[in-house]
């Protein structure tokens, strides 16, 4: 078998995650990663910009790479060699940040999904949720920018509350006027953005009941999975709930979606010169 | 110097986008006497309307981009789109040049549709026309013989000209090239799909649709031409047959949609009326019964031809699948349509105990929301590439 490059590219609605693998069988070896803000920029040329230059700091170009494989909103771009679909991606990717992932819950910037996972990464099954904003991460950073926070600092803010506010669940619009007036009545940051965790992880958590998700280890990816004041919630609403499921996130869990498509691509590429082998 | 395919598309993509018919206007006004026939989903003899000297117009429904407002008056909810929007473009005036129109039998709402016309419109010319269900020779053939010469005879009358056999089997060899043609393009882009999409083959098919035979013939060649010599990049997308959707179309987006999720379409069964018969029509003996052997033993299966055995049904999709090397089906079926809907699990099983993965969806011919489309064919495609 020899060594292949497979380059992993994940349009998101904020960012656009790019990783590089070098793939030698069942060795694995990261070499680059890169996570590119969009801030109202053309994605597509951001996406060849951040791409090339992971390249040129590998010493590669591009015909050096086997496969490119696009995720999330990533279907027009043009020097895609496949594409893959985020639930697809984001299972395979949770399995390679952590080999006891069963689910995944990937929350990004604009919709969060429940996944069922075999041990190989392979979706048994899924949930979105719906098109009301009030689960995502848009939301919270919006909700973070009106309380004049930084966005690294909501999950330790959140963490130290200790008498969180509820929020709708239900409408991010209600949502808002909700946070508006608890600011006017006094409601400290911390508990308002614990009250926001808690009703998204209420959310979340039947999410994972939709999909059958019982026990085991709950991978969160996505641009949220770094935000450790949810990952708390959502460990407590499952407990509320009853359901022997840990939710644990990874530094690394940005990249998920990314991940999984490069190590996908991988496997296609590998499946594909079986085949031409087979055909010959 | 030939067209190249962007040019060709684009004229392709005007012709489908004017639901005025201003190209089939123009054709009409440019010699005196001309009529121009319509003709609905989902198989006409274009042949006859042809060698009667008149345009024949493929009437598709409105589509995406027409509000239906009267059409939904005549129909009750639970009735497909496209003879709300069809009825929307007749009492719009857009269809007001049309001499003729043609009702093929698809299903009962259709039949239907020929007879609300005839009331709407006494002025036109209205045919229902009734192909057998039945392919003993004897019994459905000397039957569609008599709809077929019912046809002419109308025609004639509409035109008050005679159809002669000559010209009628000179009309047969146009569309036995067009047969070619068409057969060649699907075949081309069974084996590089990525340079024949299925949007752009699509529209090549109903600018078919609108435009004389003989026009259509040549830009069916000149588009193998420009897009053999064009150079497109060749994606790792797996190949899906598209069925269920031969007489309400899907809009062109949703036909995007599906190549942008992972899927290169290589055999489909949209608007089939210029694929409906499969082999050249013979011009050497009686014209009219050419057309009714071709119908009766060279035609696709289709949901709205009877099989009259259970064993063979969705034996022609499996053979076309097989054909096109697809490697899995969608079956994409308007809302409502009964024929589509009534055949969808008796075809699934078939596909099933065939071994082909397949998944299916409901559409209407305004459907505006692509992304549940797109993370449906998507995952279907993921599923094909990675697990089957």
């Amino acid at each position: 078998m020899t060594a292949i490059i497979t380059a992993g590219i994940d349009i998101g609605s904020g960012c656009i995650k790019t990783v590089l693998f070098r793939v030698d069988g069942e060795t694995v070896e990261w070499l680059d990663k890169d996570v590119a803000r969009i801030r109202n920029r053309d994605p597509f040329l951001l996406t060849d910009e951040t791409y090339d230059a992971m390249l040129a700091r590998q010493g590669l170009c591009r015909e050096d790479v086997a496969y490119v494989a696009s995720t999330g909103d990533a279907e027009a771009l043009r020097f895609a060699t496949g594409h893959f679909y985020s639930m697809t991606t984001h299972g395979r990717g949770a399995v390679y940040l952590n080999d006891r992932a069963r689910s995944v819950l990937d929350i990004g910037a604009l919709n969060g999904r429940a996944i069922r996972i075999d041990d190989s990464g392979k979706v048994l099954g899924y949930r979105m949720t719906s098109q009301c904003a009030s689960g995502s991460g848009q939301f919270l950073e919006n909700i973070a920018r009106y309380l004049g926070i930084a966005q690294d600092e909501i999950g330790q803010l959140s963490k130290s509350a200790d008498a969180p506010e509820k929020v709708s669940s239900i409408c991010a619009v209600l949502a808002e006027t909700d946070v508006i007036n608890m600011v006017s009545r006094g409601i400290s940051a911390a508990n308002i953005l614990k009250g926001i965790h808690v009703s998204m992880a209420t959310r979340l958590a039947k999410l994972l009941k939709a999909i059958g998700a019982t026990e085991g280890v709950v991978q969160m990816t996505g641009g949220l999975a770094l935000d450790e004041g949810l990952v708390a919630a959502l460990n407590e609403a499952l407990a509320a709930e009853n359901m022997a499921l840990t939710a644990q996130s990874h530094a690394d869990a940005i990249h998920a979606g990314a991940i999984g498509a490069a190590l996908w691509g991988a496997f296609r590429h590998q499946k594909l010169a079986l085949l031409d082998e087979m055909a010959a | 110097m030939p067209a190249t395919t962007a040019e060709t598309v684009a004229r392709c993509q005007t012709l489908f986008d004017d639901l005025d018919f201003t190209a089939a206007r123009a054709w009409k006004e440019a010699a005196p006497g001309r009529k121009v026939v319509g003709f609905l989903p989902v198989y006409a003899p274009l042949e006859l309307i042809h060698a009667a000297g008149c345009l024949p117009l493929g009437i598709f429904g409105g589509g995406d981009r027409m509000e239906v407002i009267h059409g939904d008056a005549f129909y009750q909810s639970y009735i497909c789109r496209i003879p709300r929007s069809t009825v929307e473009l007749g009492v719009t005036g857009r269809l007001d040049f049309v001499d003729g129109m043609i009702f093929p039998f698809v299903c009962d709402v259709i039949r239907n549709l020929s007879g609300m016309w005839k009331i709407m419109f006494p002025q036109v010319w209205t045919k229902f026309f009734d192909t057998p269900q039945n392919f003993d020779p004897e019994v459905g053939g000397a039957y569609y013989i008599e709809e077929l010469k019912e046809l002419r005879e109308g025609l004639e009358r509409l035109t008050g000209r005679p159809i002669t056999d000559a010209a009628l089997r000179a009309s047969i060899l146009h569309y036995n090239e067009n047969r070619r043609l068409v057969r060649a393009v699907y075949d081309f882009r069974a084996n590089a799909p990525w340079k024949a999409p299925a949007s752009e083959v699509y529209l090549l098919m109903r600018a078919g649709l609108m435009m004389p035979v003989e026009d259509h013939n040549g830009m069916l060649a000149d588009y193998l031409d420009a897009a053999e010599a064009e150079d497109r990049p060749r994606r790792d997308n797996v190949r899906i047959a598209i069925y269920g959707s031969f007489c309400e179309q899907p809009p062109l987006n949703l036909i995007k949609s599906v190549e942008m999720a992972g899927c290169y379409v290589v055999e489909d069964d949209y608007a089939l009326v210029n694929r409906f018969l499969t082999e050249d029509v013979p011009v050497d003996g009686d014209p009219i019964e050419a057309l009714a052997t071709a119908y009766l033993t060279k035609s696709v299966e289709t949901s709205c031809k009877y099989v009259p055995r259970e064993e063979d049904k969705g034996r022609f999709h499996i053979a076309q699948i097989r054909k096109a090397r697809a490697e899995g089906v969608i079956y994409a079926s308007p809302s409502f349509c009964d024929p589509a809907l009534l055949d969808r699990p008796m075809i699934a099983r078939r596909l099933t105990e065939a071994g082909i993965p397949h998944i299916s969806f409901k559409y209407a011919e305004n459907s505006g929301q692509m992304q549940p489309i797109r993370e449906q064919a998507g995952t279907f495609a993921d599923s094909i590439k990675l697990w089957s």
